[in-house]
């Protein structure tokens, strides 16, 4: 198991917290919560080692594409990193998304 | 073309749980942003999930105030750790003091459980004792209703659980086991339970064997309209009239006309308790003829050392069942009973012959339960029980499968549980190992514990050999792993830093106590059931206030108490 | 010239491989009744009719295997049968080499070595097995009839009658194919069949193709390739299936097509029923197949979505459900299905729309592989579906489509469709810069390197990102770009950029679930017709007979 931690600056806010996921066999949770600071701070943990480059990479991008200030925390059971961004990218569909409560 | 059904098996526990409360109504308690994780995880290398695989939500069920506990099954298999199952325990205890209060809460389990998570071992052995302890208390107020849809079902300490329930709505996907099929082959052999057989495993543990031979109610589609409907229906009709984990006679019999010699399949047992719905006098001919071959051999184990020992008889009567022995006797100025269970190499299920909590074994103890509470109904001062336990594990076998060894366990649970909530002081006394499914039965439903502190005294949720298969670790990874969190661990010692025992007590010969050592034991054992009595408490609750138990478990008391915040 | 001298000097026999048959029966009178081969003299039989350096054909394609004969000429005396040039669609057993190392096999001509590919490779690199060509299962039958017509065809039917009539029924596969080119230019056809009978339900080969039978002391080998358990399919499966209904099926309005055997077509075809139907694609695509009988296509056929399915073979189970809907499937007077893997694999090349695959690796230019190293598997029949036919000449909506050109002279393309997630379990990225079939290529030595889909074939890709419409890009730099777009955070993907990706959305080169309206939210597993194989069984009112290993309650 390896965490890691990472930090963007951001602009844009979220309306609202959003969880997606389960720590299951070949995925992971996100837990996404609206910040108040024009930041983003990220939280993994993650079951394999030595996968921190690939885990920027998406992090990268997923910040590059979507400005949020959130925290967001990742708890992993060895998702790809196509599933990593899917559940990424559910997770602010969610948070966006007036008619989903959870 | 056939209707395009829901499948609740494929909601997650959150979505299942949020499914079966009336719409709108869904509240969840400890939610995932509380991140109420397992401490014991991470310093093992394993990801934890923010709210541990357990989704508490409250609402309402056709109106009516509910309680829905869902277990999820992708998370760690849905197994049962200290953070977890003190969710589930936590929830149903407040459950219960709604209920005493004239707050009419009800409550409905979905189990999707491995059993004990065997990286936190005894928290999860413990937890499952407290569970169970709260669900007999419950089912006095209201149904307790158990949704087993799959795809894991309930394994382990949990299939007791479910042993326990009102009312069981099932799945053909649902599979309800003692030990799983993985575990009865380490333990017994390929021989006895191939566990790459899918097709027999399903016939014998899978849903709709358990629903046609009576230990689940309601078989149903995987639809989630219909489930909804089949619990609504569960909690529109009340507390039933039998419970099955009450059922000693009609089991038992059941039991004794089974011939342990000769092949048994699925079917046969359909066919044989169909049958059978009054009988609850056994076949006397075949009672009388085992009498007559009934040779006992007399093993001497530390169970029975110690019984014969503290009840001063050596020569008991034989019974129907020879490896569970009682005795009534004074101990000090009361009479006492004492329930051990010993081996007996010559028992019917050859699985059950050293001394292991098999079939007929559960429902004896039951039995013997039972009675003291059914002679002392009218008294004000209701007989203390104590427990001798020296149980290496319960009976891995494919027959005892077959014929609900879960069912028998919990037999015994509901005995003991029943008896402490009638008042009578129960007392464990740890002589030897205290394992799994087999202490469940038999010791942990009691108010106060009492070990020896003695290395053959060991408290665990699983075979070193077995724990390792399963949670795909080597033997040494396991020793290592347990160094980092105590409940892991096997030795007595480890154990009683969770706060669990009353007492540990040194310097007294386990193997062949001496006088001495008797009369501090005797001591000892007036000394919990007089501390129990004063104490009024009935419930286990006085496990979570021992000194130990505040560091020990911590996790455990910080649910509670956060449970209780948010519950109303 | 003199004309005369040419043809009578040579006094050439035209008729030297009748004769040569002829004495090679002659020597196995005594051993055989008529047609019939006793069990127990097969091996024996074998080194009389077989001659060192015949050419063999053994049947075993990824399905069906002729087991019996397979390891009766694994048991040949290497003295008296060896150097034998060996005709195999599939390399499956580990006999299927032991003769190689036994001598009994010299040179080898195949298809696909998938189960045996790492054993291959090293018996490539030892010398063990000389190589002739690695084959598409097309390539290998055309050339039955042209330069590799076979002395022997041993091959695998289900019953024969006394007259050696064959009834092959749902599995006939290639058995006609290499019955007919061998029993056409005079070689020996020997068939095992798991029974003798005196009426079968139907002929498949005539008797008079057939020289030999024998009873096989085992059932063939019969694997169940081609079942899906819809438990393993993924909410990643679900979106790209969501993804490749609309932004592919839908727009590009397919008829017919050919699916692998991946979980992301298997997810395509239990959505139709619910995702399809509510955008209501009903009776629009997808109706005709060119498909094994797959059990995950059974709720799409059970409510109306298809018209016909051709099939290349059979599939373990799926009998009885086949049997019971002659209308779709193709079948026998006696009502089981009737395969035949020439003419489906000509069908799924020439006669579909749409082909859809998955591969472990693609590079910049979409060139594909299932290679990885140290494994030489083959190519099968993939690359047949997996390329635009040049040779066709009718048309229809799909393939006019992929037309982009506005010259007076346009041709049409089929439209081949790669599945794939951006990495591989393991998070191995499935989009490389060189793929590791050049290597093996080198070590094998081959002539050329192992591409199962060249990338000029390819005109959609498919990622969790969105999908590729390669046929779109303008040039081999889009065509890159495009890839790139869709490739996640490999090494591709990440020479890609954000207002690349945007200017390449707004041409309609690439498209992500939002530009198709598809919600990442929406991608669950509640949504497939059939969560588990017990649904099949449901859905095809009990006819599906799953194998125990699939089964669960």
């Amino acid at each position: 198991m390896e965490r890691l931690t990472f930090e963007y600056a951001a602009t844009k806010s979220v309306p609202k917290r959003a969880y997606v996921g389960v720590v299951g066999s070949g995925d992971l949770e996100v837990l996404l919560e609206p910040l108040e600071d024009k930041k983003a701070y990220v939280t993994v943990r993650t079951r394999f080692d030595g996968f921190e480059q690939i885990w920027k990479d998406i992090l990268d991008r997923f910040f590059e594409n979507n400005d949020i200030a959130a925290k967001i925390e990742i708890n992993d059971f060895g998702a790809t990193p196509g599933m990593v961004s899917m559940r990424l990218l559910q997770a602010l569909e969610v948070s966006q998304d007036d008619k989903t409560q959870r | 073309m056939i209707k395009l059904k829901d499948s609740f098996v494929e909601l997650k526990a959150r979505e299942r749980a949020k499914a079966l409360l009336d719409e709108g109504t869904f509240r969840e308690l400890l939610g995932p942003f509380e991140r109420l994780e397992s401490p014991h995880l991470e310093p093992q290398g394993i990801v934890p999930e923010c709210d541990d695989g357990v989704v508490i939500a409250r609402g309402t069920i056709c109106g009516e105030r509910a309680v829905v506990i869902s277990i999820e099954g992708s998370f760690q298999g849905g197994g049962i750790g200290e953070v977890s199952g003190a969710k589930i325990a936590g929830a149903l205890e407040i459950a219960v003091k709604d209920n005493e209060e004239g707050i009419k809460t009800n409550a409905v389990i979905v189990h999707d459980s491995g059993g004990v998570r065997l990286q936190e071992a005894n928290y999860g052995l413990l937890s499952i004792s407290e569970i169970q302890s709260a669900i007999v208390a419950l089912r006095n107020y209201v149904p307790v209703i158990g949704v087993i849809p799959g795809k894991i079902g309930c394994f382990g300490g949990m299939s007791m659980t479910a042993g326990l329930f009102s009312k069981i709505i099932i799945t053909r996907e649902g599979r309800m086991t003692l030990n799983g099929p993985e575990v009865i082959e380490q333990e017994a052999g390929v021989a006895e339970f191939d566990s790459s057989d899918k097709k027999m495993i399903w016939n014998t543990i899978g849903g709709a064997q358990r629903q046609a031979i009576g230990l689940a109610d309601v078989l149903v589609d995987d639809d989630i309209t219909t489930i909804i409907d089949e619990v609504r229906v569960a909690v529109k009709d009340g507390k039933p009239s039998k419970l099955r984990s009450k059922q000693i006679d009609l089991f038992l019999s059941r039991i004794k006309n089974v011939d342990p010699t000769k092949p048994i399949g699925p079917m046969d047992v359909r066919e044989m308790w169909s049958k059978d719905e009054d009988i609850t006098v056994v076949d006397a001919a075949k009672v009388e003829q085992t009498d007559k071959n009934e040779l006992v051999e007399k093993v001497m184990s530390r169970g029975r050392i110690w019984f014969e020992k503290l009840t001063g008889i050596t020569e008991l009567k034989v019974s129907d069942v020879p490896s569970v022995l009682y005795a009534d006797v004074n101990l000090g100025k009361e009479q006492v009973r004492y329930i051990a269970v010993v081996p007996n190499p010559n028992n019917r299920f050859p699985r059950a012959r050293k001394g292991e909590v098999g079939l007929e074994e559960g429902w004896t103890v039951a039995k013997y339960v039972r009675e003291v509470m059914e002679e002392d109904a009218d008294k004000e001062k209701k007989r203390p029980i104590i427990a001798v336990v020296d149980v290496p594990s319960q009976a891995y076998g494919y027959k005892e499968e077959l014929l609900g060894i879960f069912q028998s366990c919990a037999g015994a649970v509901d005995a003991y549980a029943s008896a402490r909530y009638a008042g009578h002081p129960i007392i464990s006394l740890l002589v030897g190992p205290s394992i799994s499914g087999a202490f469940l039965t038999h010791g942990y439903q009691a108010n106060r514990m009492i070990a020896l502190d003695d290395p053959g005294v060991l408290v665990h949720a699983m075979s070193k050999q077995s724990a390792a298969r399963i949670t795909k670790r080597t033997i040494e990874e396991l020793d290592e792993a347990a160094k980092k969190v105590p409940s892991m661990a096997y030795d007595i010692k480890s154990y009683s830093t969770l706060g669990t025992l009353e007492d540990l007590v040194s310097g007294i010969d386990a193997e062949s106590p001496k006088a001495e050592d008797l009369e501090t034991i005797k001591e000892k054992l007036i000394k919990a059931i007089e501390v129990t009595r004063t104490s009024g408490i009935r419930d286990l609750s006085n496990r979570l206030t021992s000194e130990k138990a505040l560091t020990g478990r911590a996790a455990g008391i910080k649910v509670r108490s956060r449970l209780k915040e948010e519950w109303n | 010239m003199d004309i005369s001298k040419l043809t009578n000097d040579s006094r050439r026999s035209w008729t030297t491989r009748r004769e040569k048959k002829a004495r090679q029966i002659a020597k196995v009178q005594k051993l055989v009744n008529g047609q019939v081969i006793p069990t127990d003299k097969i091996v024996e039989a074998l080194e009389a009719l077989i001659m060192p350096g015949d050419c063999v054909a053994l049947e075993g394609n990824n399905q069906k295997q002729a087991s019996f004969l397979s390891s009766a000429l694994n048991q040949v005396n290497p003295d008296k049968v060896n150097n034998l040039h060996m005709v195999m669609s599939s390399i499956s057993r580990p006999e299927h080499l032991d003769i190689f190392e036994k001598g009994i096999a010299k040179l080898l001509d195949f298809s696909f070595a998938g189960p045996q590919s790492l054993r291959m490779a090293q018996m490539i690199e030892d010398g063990t097995v000389t190589v002739g060509s690695i084959h598409t299962y097309l390539e290998l039958y055309g050339r039955l009839f042209v330069d590799l017509t076979p002395n022997i065809a041993l091959v695998a039917a289900d019953k024969a009658d006394a007259q050696g009539n064959l009834y092959t029924g749902p599995n006939t596969e290639e058995t006609p194919t290499i019955v007919e080119a061998t029993a056409f230019r005079d070689g020996i056809v020997i068939a095992q069949v798991n029974e003798l009978t005196d009426e079968l339900p139907r002929v498949d080969i005539p008797g008079s193709w057939v020289d030999f039978v024998v009873v096989s002391d085992k059932p063939y080998q019969l694997e169940a390739l081609f079942t899906r358990d819809p438990r393993q399919i993924s909410e990643m499966h679900i979106l790209m299936g969501m993804m490749a209904i609309r932004g592919i099926y839908e727009r590009h309005n397919i008829q017919s097509l050919n699916h692998g055997v991946g979980f992301n077509t298997a997810a395509i075809e239990l959505l139709l029923p619910t995702y399809g139907e509510s955008l209501g694609l009903k009776g629009r695509i997808c109706k005709n197949w060119a498909l094994n009988p797959h059990p995950t296509l059974i709720p799409a056929i059970e409510s109306g979505w298809v018209d016909s399915v051709h099939c290349f073979g059979g599939e373990v189970g799926m009998e009885k459900y086949v049997a019971a809907r002659p209308d779709i499937f193709f079948t026998g007077k006696d009502g089981s299905l009737r395969s035949n893997r020439a003419m489906c694999q000509v069908a799924g090349q020439y006669a579909v729309d749409a082909f859809v695959g998955s591969t472990l690796q693609m590079d910049a230019y979409g060139n594909s592989s299932t290679v990885t190293l140290g494994r030489l598997a083959g190519y099968g029949g993939a690359p047949n579906m997996g390329s635009d036919p040049h040779g066709r000449r009718h048309s229809s909506d799909a393939w006019l489509n992929m037309i982009t050109g506005e010259s007076e002279i346009q041709r049409g393309k089929k439209l081949v469709i790669q599945m794939v997630e951006t990495f591989q379990q393991g998070n191995k990225p499935v989009f490389v810069e060189s793929l590791d079939a050049i290597k093996v290529g080198q070590d094998a030595k081959l002539p050329i390197a192992p591409v199962m889909v060249y990338g000029d074939d390819v005109t959609h890709v498919v990622t969790e990102e969105g999908i590729a419409y390669l046929y779109k890009a303008q040039n081999e730099e889009e065509r890159k770009q495009a890839l790139a777009a869709i490739a996640g955070v490999t090494p591709l993907g990440k020479e890609s950029t954000a207002d690349l990706k945007q200017r390449l959305r707004e041409n309609g080169v690439i498209a992500f679930p939002e530009d198709l309206k598809v919600k990442r939210t929406d991608a669950k597993r509640s949504l497939l017709a059939a969560r588990s194989i017990d649904d099949l069984v449901d859905w095809s009112g009990g006819l599906y007979e799953p194998p125990a290993k699939f089964r669960s309650w």
